[in-house]
């Protein structure tokens, strides 16, 4: 039944990401309407990129946003400071923090991973030219495992703070990510965020296994952080 | 079998240097209402949380169902055999009546469908209500509900009619009472609404800094201590304080008030030798006791 509580607790944040993904679908019909037109003179394939970079901020925003609320952060805004009264209930029950842990971690996880193969899939559709089953795949494969470092890194935050500042910290995060990426050589080698990205790898690139091997490194690594931190931490 | 439900024995908590509990001992008996009581801060919460596994203790042991509670599998094997009713009352938001009966009922093996449905019509609590839609007192009812239908050995309370107008209040007490008559759950309850916990409780407790002043059978308690009112001529002697078997001695002018726990009649003698000129004895209130414990004079 954790499941059950773990989907109750997300379906709205999952809805609200799915309705966010078909916005931005209708956004061209919706533009039409206006009788707007693209310059002249712009490619196909660039408006396709401004698609995929919209897309993956799309997975950085679906993977902090859906590790939140879970055993630690179930603040209400405004109402009380620090931990949703309804925690102590949860860990009243006779189920380890671990448990507890892997159940709503995972089923954030599995939402998260929806929500990019829909936003994979879209991308993919929306490209000028063809795509064959093994690049879909492929392209497929590498947005998820990398976003998973992602999300780790936002199911770690939740263990530690409150939301609010877990989504903000979990945004900064991944900025100077980015930004030390631009810097440092090493960092943009590693980076999931680099092995998400088509103008990094475009799609006919073959798997970009160093940032696929460093995220499922991080996000290994952070999952047993954030076990850890529950295991120890003090209600 | 075991007739100490909950016992710790020199049990020490401490947040960033200040202690909350310093050497607790506890032995709340199967079966009985246990009031657990102190002023904010003394440590009620705390020691809850800590029986709960939600905190660790800094020293000092702790005991369920007779077994030592040492690990997260021994909390969560006690965990089964329990409920817990948190101050604040808060459930989950985002489900309803029905929905939190869902969620809890797989957890507990022993789950009774006939409470389950009995405690729904009694507390007339609809299933399809959203939780955020509760009442207070109707929160309280339904972990009442969830503790009552898990078949919980112990029921731990913090605080449960806080907040709560009288008549849930006695609708809560009632049920409590009932509880512990029939099914011979252990009620452990925090309170600072002294004369609830005098209608329904057959033991107390009163920590005080986060140690136990008092501890006993509230009916033995009240026939062990006694209210003396002494007046003298003049200021009351200083031998006064010094006397055996007295708890405390407040002084306002010729009079001195004390709180006993000995051979009354000796006492009196020995005040009368000290010139005491007018001597009344009163039976003492649990009120009286918790002040004159934890006061601080």
């Amino acid at each position: 039944m954790l499941w059950f509580k773990a989907w109750l607790e997300t379906r709205w944040r999952f809805g609200l990401i799915v309705g966010m993904i078909l916005l931005a679908w209708l956004a061209p019909l919706w533009l039409r309407s206006f009788h707007l037109r693209l310059p002249p003179g712009v490619a196909a394939s660039r408006i396709w990129l401004g698609v995929h970079l919209g897309s993956l901020i799309i997975y950085v925003y679906s993977a902090i946003f859906l590790a939140g609320s879970g055993i630690n952060s179930q603040t209400t805004y405004g109402a009380t400071s620090g931990f949703h009264g309804s925690m102590l209930f949860t860990l009243s029950l006779p189920v380890s923090r671990r448990r507890l842990l892997f159940v709503r971690a995972g089923l954030g996880a599995i939402q998260t991973s929806v929500l990019v193969a829909i936003m994979v899939g879209y991308t993919l559709l929306q490209r000028p030219e063809s795509t064959s089953a093994l690049q879909a795949l492929v392209f497929l494969t590498r947005s998820i495992v990398c976003t998973m470092a992602i999300y780790a890194s936002s199911v770690l935050l939740a263990c530690l703070l409150d939301e609010m500042w877990q989504i903000m910290a979990g945004f900064m995060c991944w900025i100077a990510v980015l930004a030390l990426g631009f810097k440092f050589n090493a960092v943009s080698r590693i980076s999931p965020l680099r092995g998400m990205s088509l103008i990094s790898y475009p799609i006919a690139a073959p798997m970009p296994w160093t940032p696929l091997a460093a995220s499922l490194v991080f996000a290994g690594v952070l999952l047993c952080g954030s076990v850890l931190v529950l295991q120890r931490k003090e209600f | 079998m075991n007739d100490t439900i909950i016992a710790t024995h020199r049990l020490s908590k401490t947040y960033s240097g200040h202690p909350a509990l310093r050497g607790l001992d506890l032995a709340v008996p199967c079966g009985s209402i246990y009031g657990f009581l102190g002023r904010n801060g003394a440590g009620k919460t705390t020691t809850m949380k800590l029986l709960l596994g939600m905190l660790r203790p800094d020293a000092g042991e702790i005991r369920l169902f007779g077994e030592a509670i040492e690990s997260e599998a021994s909390s969560i094997a006690a965990r089964r055999r329990l409920a817990f009713v948190s101050e604040d009352k808060e459930l989950y938001n985002f489900m309803t009546v029905g929905q939190t009966i869902r969620f809890t009922r797989p957890f507990f093996p022993a789950w009774r469908r006939d409470l389950e449905e009995k405690y729904l019509d009694l507390f007339r609590l609809p299933r399809e209500k959203a939780v955020p839609k509760l009442s207070k007192g109707m929160r309280t009812q339904l972990m009442l509900l969830l503790a009552m239908a898990r078949g919980a050995e112990l029921l731990i309370m913090d605080e449960p009619t806080g907040g709560l107008d009288p008549a849930m209040t006695e609708e809560i007490l009632l049920a409590l009472a009932d509880l512990a008559a029939s099914d011979r759950t252990t009620v452990f309850f925090s309170s600072h609404q002294l004369a609830e916990v005098e209608q329904i409780c057959d033991n107390v407790c009163i920590i005080d800094e986060g140690q136990v002043v008092i501890d006993g059978q509230l009916d033995d308690l009240k026939s062990q201590y006694r209210r003396i009112l002494l007046v003298f001529d003049g200021q009351p002697p200083r031998e006064l304080a010094a006397l055996p078997g007295i708890d405390h001695l407040r002084q306002r002018g010729r009079t001195a008030s004390l709180l006993a726990h000995v051979d009354v009649d000796k006492l009196l003698d020995r005040a009368r030798e000290l010139g005491a000129r007018s001597v009344e004895v009163h039976p003492v209130t649990l009120k009286e006791l918790f002040l004159d414990h934890v006061r601080g004079e």
